[in-house]
């Protein structure tokens, strides 16, 4: 005892020789955290006392928060009086403060960091004004420290790296100026449906594909075409009759799947740019087939010849193609059961095509059974027919386009001869001046503040290096502005410890709230120095809160706080779930209804409670029907309050939040639980025991997640984490892989599968199994389901703010909150309390706090 | 027949991800020298210059094999051949069979060939995007080792549609489809115009990385020791970037090797389905042999493939894809097992000629992984699961069967992590690895 004392004053001595720590520790913490017993792995005895070293620094601040928080000692120990433990908290603390503020006031809290691979797309696309580049897919996904592709530490550097942003920024500029200069067409060009291979070509059957259901019909108004479909007449009227052409359309009654992905091939977007596009289309009934069969009339079956008006809007999700089978989304639109024009006014890129999806219908995948169209009823199935699209663009206010002026100011521009490298020529008045001064202008405009005269023309000998080698003027101004958008004064964001300089929080505030680089205005107030002024930081803050580009912060944001990037991971499974597998109309309007509630929250200046608990939510007609709420119409997102006692609101009970938080096949109260503790709650939880085999869902349903749970709560070492990680995670259990309440287990076993026909058009072959429980305890308190869980969480507003200012300070400043910053987070708090921590409040609390305006 | 298009573009993708190295470029003379030794690097940044050269060649035959004549029965060393690879057998242990293995949600049937060396999820869905390919991983990694960073080689590709290598940014790399022009790019390459062009290109790349890597005295100076590690990653990136231009560069100008073998024919037809892929194989076996390059990827179309040649003596009644729908004809099902069988037998033949061929007294076989294996498990029903799986060479201790769950599969992802280590690239993930592949282990 005497000996181990020794060691132990020895190691602390450099805390501070007198004092109350040695002492508290050694009365009552070392018995179980020494070298043999080393309880929780925890030996104090080995225990660095050089707080300089994060690591010791890291367990000193557990050891201190663990017995605050009145966990340690442990119960069943004898408890220390209460004025020694104060002391030696005091004094810890005191030494943890001392330490951590100085650590920040030499370094800063955050490293130096590279922009992420979403802040170089914004970046590059705000710089040349072209909102169609497509960088980020092209550099290696980044990687994150403290749950955000924020920080420094994990925003490395390697030469795969750097090659692919040389690759891409050179890209960029090309395509940029290549898109700017004049356009391709200006006329409007309609492309019919009947034009188009991929629409009229699988009206014919094939040796691979004889069923109806897969094959497309022809429509005339809202009659089909039982001619025109057997090949007996022409596919098309043509040009001749232009009013009869119009009428003509192709329907299906199938999604947009292998092997039936119609697409409007004639159009290719000739040059990267804005486009307008109308798509004309209508619903049509299909009447059921006639055929027997074994005695039994196969009305599933549909009779492409017996067309009549459709029933129904159908939801359609609009795609920018590039083949062989790149698809991106544009848009989303209601065709009704009348001729319905819709309209959508979108950036392409060179190349893309349209191509469209009915969300409501089947994708046939194949299976044990004949695929069947799920939707098909005795009397007929749903239909869609597409005529035309209408296509106007690229379009721009003037030519050459914008991104022409910010790469070449006015020089004139022609077309280049054959062969050359680059389609155009800029002829410039005088090349040495001109490149120089284009340069300065590119240089000044691309770095987020003032440099020198002569860093303006570091690159100048990269330009004058490719003309002395033959390159043309404008290829070699491009040449220079590649390096320039490679250099480390534009990947990096520069911040120096201390109170950063307000080009530094200029470049801080808009890389939070937009995603990117300053703006002139923002810039502008940095030069003039004005930004360090909280009412001029406030006012800055709302005006870019408000500009359309916050969309970017509200996704990049929730993208990672709630992990919803990961949304698409994991389909459900196609057994167990044949009703959400395939169906990509839902989990885009979940995560779309995710990122839509956190703009509400940020809108509206709605209480931090609003996080786990909300009167309404945004659903279109798919995700109200996942929800089971009184039904809407069409795609569009909107904000509907929920009926009294409903289990929705907030963003736990969300699908998109569900489906994260799942695996496709089932769900584990400890994955939920210890998601919703460490991003909604705030509390970190413990993680795994590395030699433990996790425990895992049994599909064939005898015995229920919870029942393993209980069991393995049965060891004592087990409980002491499992009692604080699950129950958030029970309370959840009502809810699927996808978010679809559940009163009782799917299993794979059983006597009667359910009755159904999938999304994959094949026959559920799932079972209804074991009821649900989902009562729990937290923090002591009883719940019994969702609902009880909800009330009690948001009742501790505070701690639901708390939690969002620590993940909004990682997110805006890319550095945790540490132990010396906790108190600037409660006065962060302590300023929002009295709007009950409105969340655009917590945001301008932030960006005014000293975590904010210090490094 | 009638959907068989040819490929016209006549661009040949053995290209690094780097645009400028898009362009290829040879003198245009022939020279002689010894082949291997003329090739090794300058200085080399990664892996150790000392490092075997290993290879990768990646296959996908898109229509897959019939399971029932594939997979062997038994586990481990003491497995019982398949019907099929008792054709292989006297490789027996060159190579591992693989059962209960595939790409985590990598579903739509025929369009998931263009994931067989991404694993890119969902190739049938709204929102696909592909991601980079195997090769080309490698090719970012060690390309600039060898002339061609990567070749990207097929047989009937749907014009535009099919290949095996994809870039990062989820941009198609083109096939080439003749093994003429494999052939004219290996030992003849192009004019002295296009050598200029490319060179050009490369030096422009170095003088932006020189400019931008200038400037680390003055920024290092101003900084923190904590920040200013974190630029010195960036300026350690700069150097190695440009290293590896100077080597692509130094390529352009380095002779060709010599070619022992007259320049092929190329089949005309698509029914020469199967001569055309022996062509390729040997044009792969030439491109290790001379160490052009180290990272090959070859796509079978055979769903783009007409009824075809077997064997110069045997033509099928109906089109490949045709006959994999052959629901339990016996008729098809024997044509589709002639044709199985005759990949089986130009698999080992290219097993047996690589390991004829020699360098530094090792079988170039030992030094060359051949991935064999589809996109379909069982192309009758279009299932993306239990996929057929072959791994010859390379330096893996073979003669195995690796039996995995059947019900719930294992990643096949796994697999290339355990190759991309195998080459010497430091890597523990691609796309939706979860390690390396369990109870596959290295020798020599």
């Amino acid at each position: 005892m005497t000996f181990r004392a020794a060691i132990l004053g020895l190691l602390l001595l450099p805390l501070g020789a007198a004092g109350a720590l040695p002492l508290f520790l050694e009365k009552h913490c070392v018995e179980c955290h020494d070298a043999e017993t080393k309880k929780g792995g925890l030996d104090m005895t080995a225990l660095k006392s050089d707080l300089q070293d994060p690591k010791s620094f890291a367990a000193w601040v557990k050891i201190h928060d663990r017995t605050v928080q009145g966990e340690m000692p442990p119960k069943k120990k004898a408890r220390p009086a209460a004025a020694e433990q104060a002391a030696y908290l005091g004094e810890l603390s005191a030494r943890l403060l001392r330490e951590d503020a100085a650590r920040i006031a030499a370094q800063g809290r955050s490293v130096e960091r590279r922009m992420n691979r979403f802040e170089y797309e914004n970046a590059v696309r705000d710089l040349l004004q072209a909102p169609w580049l497509d960088i980020k897919e092209s550099l290696p996904e980044d990687t994150e420290a403290h749950r955000y592709n924020k920080s420094g530490e994990a925003l490395d550097v390697s030469h795969v790296q750097l090659q692919r942003t040389l690759t891409a920024a050179e890209e960029a500029l090309r395509s940029a100026f290549v898109s700017s200069v004049a356009p391709a067409d200006t006329a409007t060009r309609r492309h019919y449906a009947r034009q188009q291979g991929s629409y009229v070509g699988k009206m014919k059957f094939s040796e691979f594909n004889m069923s109806p259901e897969r094959a497309t019909f022809p429509t005339l108004g809202f009659k089909g075409q039982p001619e025109v479909r057997a090949g007996n007449a022409p596919a098309t009227v043509g040009k001749a009759d232009p009013i009869l052409r119009d009428e003509e359309g192709v329907g299906v009654v199938h999604g947009s799947y292998e092997p039936v992905e119609p697409w409007f091939g004639t159009f290719r977007a000739p040059q990267a740019g804005r486009y307008l596009i109308k798509l004309c289309g209508h619903s049509v009934w299909v009447g059921p087939g006639k055929t027997k069969s074994k005695g039994q009339v196969r009305w599933q079956i549909p009779d492409l010849d017996d067309i009549s008006k459709g029933r129904r809007a159908e939801p359609v999700t609009v795609y920018a193609l590039t083949p062989p089978r790149v698809l991106r989304r544009i848009g989303t639109i209601d065709l009704g059961a009348d001729v319905t024009v819709a309209e959508l006014d979108v950036v392409l890129k060179a190349g893309e095509s349209i191509q469209i999806d009915v969300t409501r219908f089947f994708r046939s995948r194949p299976g044990p059974s004949r695929a069947q169209n799920p939707l098909a009823t005795p009397e007929g199935q749903p239909g869609l027919v597409m005529r035309w699209i209408d296509v106007k663009g690229p379009l721009a206010p003037q030519w050459p386009a914008a991104p022409y002026a910010v790469l070449f100011d006015d020089l004139p521009v022609k077309a280049a001869p054959k062969g050359a490298a680059l389609p155009y020529a800029v002829t410039p008045r005088d090349p040495a001046a001109d490149a120089e001064r284009l340069l300065r202008r590119f240089v000044r405009a691309a770095y987020r503040r003032p440099v020198s005269a002569s860093e303006e023309i570091r690159f100048l000998p990269v330009i004058q290096g490719a003309l002395k080698s033959g390159s043309s003027f404008a290829e070699a101004m491009l040449s220079g502005y590649a390096a320039v958008l490679c250099s480390p004064q534009f990947l990096y964001l520069r911040e120096a410890p201390g109170p950063l300089d307000d080009h530094a929080l200029a470049a801080r505030l808009s890389f939070f709230l937009w995603n990117s680089p300053p703006d002139a205005e923002l810039r502008a107030m940095a030069d003039a120095k004005k930004l360090r002024d909280p009412a001029v930081l406030r006012a800055q803050t709302d005006r870019l809160l408000a500009d359309a580009r916050s969309r970017r912060f509200v996704e990049a944001f929730t993208d990672y706080w709630l992990e919803l990037r990961k949304a698409g991971a994991n389909d459900p499974d196609s057994v167990l779930y044949p009703d959400y597998y395939l169906d990509d109309h839902l989990l885009d309007s979940a995560r779309d209804e995710s990122h839509e509630t956190f703009a509400e929250l940020l809108r509206g200046n709605l209480p931090a409670r609003a996080v786990v608990d909300a009167d309404f939510v945004f659903v279109n007609e798919r995700l109200a029907s996942l929800y089971q709420l009184p039904p809407v119409e069409g795609v569009k997102l909107r904000k509907v309050s929920l009926p009294a006692g409903s289990v929705r609101g907030g963003f736990m009970t969300q699908a998109a939040v569900l489906k994260v938080t799942a695996n496709g096949t089932t769900t584990s109260p400890v994955i939920r639980g210890a998601w919703v503790m460490e991003r909604i709650l705030g509390r970190k939880p413990p993680p795994p025991p590395p030699s433990v085999p996790a425990v895992e869902p049994d599909t064939r349903g005898a015995v229920t997640i919870r029942q393993q749970l209980e069991k393995h709560r049965t060891l004592e070492s087990c409980a002491s984490c499992h009692t604080k990680i699950d129950p958030p995670g029970f309370a959840l259990e009502s809810f699927d892989v996808m978010g679809g309440f559940r009163e009782r287990y799917r299993a794979l076993d059983g006597k009667t599968p359910e009755v159904g026909i999938g999304k994959n058009g094949q026959a559920f072959a799932f079972h209804n199994a074991l009821p649900i429980e989902t009562y729990g305890e937290l923090d002591g308190k009883a719940f019994k389901d969702i609902r009880d869980f909800k009330r009690l969480v948001a009742a501790d507003e505070r701690q639901l703010a708390r939690n969002l200012v620590g993940q909004l300070a990682v997110y805006a400043t890319g550095a945790p909150v540490g132990f010396a910053d906790r108190a600037k987070v409660e006065v962060v708090l302590d300023g929002a309390q009295a709007g009950r921590y409105g969340v655009r409040d917590l945001v301008r609390g932030l960006v005014t706090s000293e975590l904010f305006l210090n490094k | 027949m009638a959907s068989y298009r040819p490929a016209q573009a006549p661009f040949v993708a053995f290209k690094r991800a780097v645009s400028r190295r898009r362009f290829l470029a040879g003198t245009g003379v022939l020279l002689a020298l010894p082949m291997l030794d003329a090739m090794t690097p300058a200085f080399a940044a990664s892996p150790a210059p000392a490092a075997k050269p290993r290879r990768m060649l990646g296959i996908c035959n898109n229509l897959g094999l019939v399971p029932d004549y594939f997979f062997p029965t038994g586990k481990g060393k003491d497995y019982k051949p398949s019907p099929y690879l008792e054709l292989l057998q006297a490789h027996r242990d060159d190579f591992s069979v693989f059962s209960g293995v595939s790409h985590p949600d990598v579903d739509g049937g025929h369009p998931a060939d263009n994931c067989f060396l991404t694993a890119a999820p969902h190739p049938s869905s709204g929102g696909f995007r592909n991601t980079i390919s195997l090769d080309q991983f490698m090719a970012e990694r060690i390309g600039h080792l060898t002339r061609f960073p990567s070749m990207t080689l097929g047989v009937n590709c749907a014009r535009g549609s099919r290949s095996l290598s994809w870039t990062a940014g989820g941009v198609m790399i083109p096939t080439e489809e003749r093994a003429s022009e494999v052939f004219r790019k290996m030992f003849m390459g192009g004019s002295e115009a296009e050598v200029r062009a490319q060179e050009r290109r490369l030096q422009l790349g170095q003088s932006i990385l020189d400019a931008v890597g200038g400037q680390a005295g003055e920024l290092r100076r101003t900084m923190g020791a904590r920040d200013r590690d974190r630029l010195d990653q960036y300026f350690t990136s700069v150097r190695e970037l440009e290293q590896r231009m100077q080597m692509s560069k130094e390529w352009e100008r380095k002779p060709r090797p010599v070619a022992t073998t007259p320049a092929p024919r190329d089949p005309g037809s698509p029914k020469e389905y199967m001569d055309k892929v022996r062509l390729m194989y040997d044009m792969a076996r030439l491109c290790f042999e001379t160490d052009s390059s180290r990272a090959v990827t070859l796509m079978l179309d055979s769903v783009n493939t007409p009824a075809l040649d077997i064997d110069h003596v045997h033509t099928t009644t109906d089109g490949y894809h045709s006959l994999s729908h052959h629901g339990r004809s016996p008729k098809k099902l024997e044509q589709l097992k002639q044709i199985d069988s005759m990949h089986m037998t130009l698999l080992a033949k290219l097993m047996t000629d690589l390991k004829a061929a020699k360098e530094d007294g090792q079988s170039l076989l030992d030094r060359t992984m051949i991935l064999y294996g589809s996109n379909l498990g069982n192309a009758s029903a279009h299932t993306t699961t239990n996929l057929p799986t072959l791994l010859m060479g390379g330096g893996f201790k073979h003669g195995q069967h690796h039996v995995f769950d059947t019900e719930n599969n294992y990643p096949l992802p796994n697999l290339y992590v355990s190759m991309l280590q195998r080459m010497g690239i430091e890597a523990d993930k691609f796309a939706s690895s979860t390690g390396t592949l369990r109870g596959l282990d290295f020798v020599g």
